[in-house]
């Protein structure tokens, strides 16, 4: 039975969400897109790669998972006893797909025909475990390649060097998919116990969007659920390691085969992991803002780096923020990372001093809000941020009532906390020597 | 034609493509300018966009465009140089938010649209040339994104074999051209280029949004009151008939952990031709799909791969596998793809294969008329292509694909050229 069902309103975009609080506790969204010929539908556990470590109340005792296992638990739940599951979406015209994160674990398919039936197939594939030791052995092959292929990718590499540089403990400094080694030791028995725990409908989540009729859809959703007679599970107990102030390592330089060298800096936020919603979101934006004053492509930074021939236009700037960890992360490829890091640090300390002036805080304001209501034309975009943004307990939707009230004062107040020089690293690529 | 569209000439041939509707949250435009893709053009294609969005007339310099975009509520411009067949496409798009989302009455169509005109029709112009140093920061630029290809192994291995394959074609030619060529490009030049272009090349401009037509062609008229009184060109078409004369293999050495084997074929069927839908369905049940065979075999069934699929360059009648695989067993992959290909040419295609894929590109059509992106470019392949099919046209011809035109199709499929990406003797680095 449905146990809630509430209405969310967003006056900016023209939007009507409705949110349907389904037995045993799981959350259902289902945003009606008249005129739409695709319809979409993303299936998410809050379970990524870094919930490794982990109990379930009452239960004291901690279960410690080696790296990759969400991730191999994605790929293995395409395969049952019936076959493999991309066969039953194929047969009705649509197209699944799954992707594993630091922090969830999705499932989604989108269709222009067969919509419900298609939904049916998603909530049962998801909900219908099955591995053995010849499937388990025949996935370490597949993903096996998977990571070769990442250890061939510049940027990915670039990337998990520096949060390996940032991060002593936490467990967003190893791969998403795990290392050959720790693939090695995933058991189909080690599969279930996880699956267990968090595949949970209490642990998990849906968003439907399209040119369709939310009653019908939520009560598919309660009938699917009601059949496999869930019975509600103790809260599950996230543990993660203490993670000190400092960085691990100052410096990561790898030798790739790239045409220039790859550089990226990096800021560990010490603040992001104890918030949540509205001032997790708050802080989102404010950092979104003040990089963007400090290192957009409209500031006078960025033309004169571009101009001296110190980054090209894919040189960027972003802001990671979840429950336990956050990441500033400010870079691209460049003939010469020296003087590129100099530059950066300099205007790192000089933003204080300088200030932000209104025109500048409005005009990147403006640009913030228009770059949102652009992307909602993207059902994807809409579906897979709704749900995890939801998952740190915020709500997309509030984002431009949030955007109208913040202050540049508060902006420039967390270059001090926020992108503090004693809690950077810096990551290089390069290529190899010439032999 | 597709219903809801509408059609309009400018009074300097500029070819307006209206797509009225209410569904999306912007206002999205696209100009593009159609060029014949040779090799020694090339570097001054690509050029062109990239100087163009350096500074216009009005906007004399980047941080001054990029700052009006930014008040009109970061609205997007975007230059780009397309390889599509033979065609080099020089690409303008621009999206903003619509207005009423925004309390703004009604100015975003034409403040969007003057700052594009701006960029394409009014560029900044000194002592009849481009400026010197946009145009020597764009070329170092472009350089730079050439060598960076070999960033990404997988389009690395990609664009090598298609090099390899079309080497003596205007279509081996990147679609950033040769570096060699930029020493020799020069602002002045390069200017009397572009005017020429601009004045005789045909050009295609899309809008979609919720717009009223008459607002749009008066805004479009006045903001593209440019002068291109050239007589308008017509471009050549792709060569889609090059024969092969046995497989050419190629293996190159990289320090790298895994392989890449990319196979080019060639189809000798073209976007217009009668079996084109047949070929999307023989691709389609090949390796355009996980259901697909390569997936299932490859993959899924012998666990070699991660990534294997097929794909079509639609334009120059090409096909592609590609696959990243370990070295040692790049003999056994080849096996299960050649054996896959010898199944499609027997016809060993089972109903829910030959069903499902018909349903996926349907899917993937139709799911085109939910972005304003795909929606452009859909049509926009028509124009390169020589013929406009409609969304509901090209699912009836898929459809009515059965085993026989799969046949016909593969009977003319030939493999032309294997290249491997393969790590370097005695390991990595």
């Amino acid at each position: 039975m449905t146990e809630h069902y509430r209405l969310i309103e967003n006056r900016e975009l023209q939007e009507t969400l409705y949110h349907y609080r389904v037995h045993p506790g799981m959350d259902l969204y289902v945003l009606p897109r008249p005129g739409y010929r695709k319809k979409y539908a993303i299936f998410s556990t809050r379970f990524g790669s870094i919930d490794n470590r982990f109990r379930v109340e009452p239960d004291q005792e901690l279960t410690v998972l080696p790296d990759g296992v969400a991730h191999f638990l994605e790929h293995k739940l395409f395969e049952d006893e019936r076959g493999n599951v991309f066969d039953r979406f194929a047969a009705l015209g649509a197209s699944a797909n799954a992707f594993t994160s630091f922090t969830q674990t999705s499932y989604l398919f989108s269709c222009t025909e067969n919509f419900e039936q298609s939904l049916e197939q998603l909530l049962e594939f998801v909900q219908e475990p099955y591995f053995t030791e010849q499937t388990v052995q025949k996935e370490q092959g597949i993903i096996g390649q998977e990571i070769k292929m990442y250890e061939d990718h510049p940027h990915w590499r670039v990337f998990f060097n520096l949060l390996e540089g940032l991060y002593v403990e936490h467990p967003v400094r190893n791969d998403i998919a795990g290392t050959l080694e720790s693939i090695s030791r995933i058991t189909p028995d080690l599969l279930y116990r996880t699956y267990r725990t968090f595949y949970h409908p209490s642990n998990m989540a849906l968003f439907v969007v399209g040119d369709l009729d939310p009653g019908r859809i939520g009560a598919l959703v309660e009938e699917n659920l009601a059949a496999h007679n869930y019975r509600p599970m103790g809260a599950i107990v996230r543990s993660y390691p203490g993670e000190p102030a400092e960085i691990a390592r100052q410096r990561t330089v790898q030798e790739l085969v790239v045409s220039e060298p790859i550089f990226l800096l990096g800021f560990k936020d010490m603040v992001a992991g104890e918030l949540q919603g509205r001032e997790l979101m708050r802080r989102e934006i404010l950092m979104e803002l003040l990089l963007d004053v400090m290192f957009g492509s409209s500031e006078a930074l960025y033309n004169d780096l571009y101009r001296e021939d110190l980054i090209d236009e894919n040189f960027d700037s972003e802001y990671t923020a979840e429950n336990t960890y956050g990441y500033t992360m400010i870079g691209g490829e460049t003939r010469d990372p020296e003087q590129l890091y100099r530059r950066i640090m300099e205007a790192v300390a000089g933003i204080k001093k300088e200030g932000i002036s209104k025109e500048q805080f409005e005009r990147h304001r403006r640009k913030v809000l228009g770059s949102y209501i652009r992307r909602f034309n993207s059902l994807e975009f809409i579906a897979n941020n709704f749900l995890s943004f939801r998952f740190k307990g915020i709500d997309l939707f509030q984002l431009p009532s949030i955007l109208h009230e913040v202050r540049r004062e508060e902006a420039l107040a967390l270059v001090e906390e926020n992108l503090d020089p004693d809690r950077h690293a810096v990551s290089l690529i390069v290529p190899p020597e010439e032999e | 034609m597709q219903k809801g569209y509408s059609y309009h000439y400018l009074p300097n041939g500029i070819r307006l493509i209206f797509m009225p509707t209410e569904k999306f949250k912007t206002i999205s435009m696209g100009l593009f300018l159609h060029q014949e893709l040779k090799p020694d053009l090339a570097a001054s294609n690509a050029l062109l966009p990239s100087v163009l969005e350096q500074g216009s007339r009005l906007y004399p310099d980047y941080l001054t465009l990029q700052r009006e975009l930014e008040n009109l509520y970061g609205a997007d411009i975007n230059t780009d140089i397309m390889k599509s067949g033979e065609r080099h496409i020089l690409a303008f798009t621009m999206e903003t938010a619509h207005d009423k989302f925004l309390g703004e009455n009604g100015r975003l169509l034409f403040d969007g649209m003057s700052i594009l005109g701006s960029v394409v029709g009014d560029p900044l112009v000194v002592d009849g040339a481009f400026r010197e140093d946009y145009v020597r920061q764009e070329k170092n630029q472009l350089v730079k994104d050439i060598r960076a290809m070999l960033n990404d192994k997988v389009s690395y291995a990609l664009e090598r074999c298609i090099s390899l394959m079309c080497a003596d074609e205007n279509y081996g030619v990147y679609k950033l051209g040769r570096i060699e060529d930029y020493d020799r490009v020069d602002q002045a030049g390069l200017y009397r280029y572009y005017r020429d272009l601009f004045a005789r090349n045909p050009i295609d401009f899309y809008v979609i949004g919720d717009l009223e037509e008459e607002e749009v062609v008066g805004t479009a008229g006045q903001v593209f009151n440019f002068n291109r009184n050239g007589e308008q060109l017509t471009l050549a078409e792709t060569d889609i008939m090059h024969p092969v004369h046995g497989v050419r293999q190629q293996e190159e050495e990289m320090s790298v952990n895994q392989s890449k084997m990319v196979m080019g074929f060639r189809t000798y069927t073209g976007y217009r031709d009668e079996l084109y839908s047949a070929l999307l369905v023989y691709s389609g049940i090949l390796g355009g799909f996980p259901h697909s065979k390569l997936f299932m075999n490859v993959r899924e069934e012998a666990g070699l791969a991660y990534y294997i699929h097929s794909r079509l360059e639609k334009h120059k009648g090409l096909m592609v596998i590609a696959a990243g695989i370990n070295y040692d067993e790049r003999e056994k992959a080849r096996e299960i793809i050649d054996l896959q290909l010898t199944d499609m040419a027997a016809g060993n295609i089972s109903d829910s294969e030959l069903d499902n894929t018909r349903r996926g590109l349907c899917n993937q059509l139709r799911s085109k008329q939910d972005s304003p992106g795909q929606l452009i470019s859909f049509h926009l392949d028509g124009s390169v292509g020589g013929k406009t099919y409609s969304i509901g046209e090209l699912e009836t011809a898929i459809n009515a694909v059965g085993r026989e035109e799969i046949k016909a199709v593969a009977e003319r499929i030939k493999l032309d050229t294997v290249y491997l990406l393969r790590p370097r003797e005695g390991g990595a680095s």
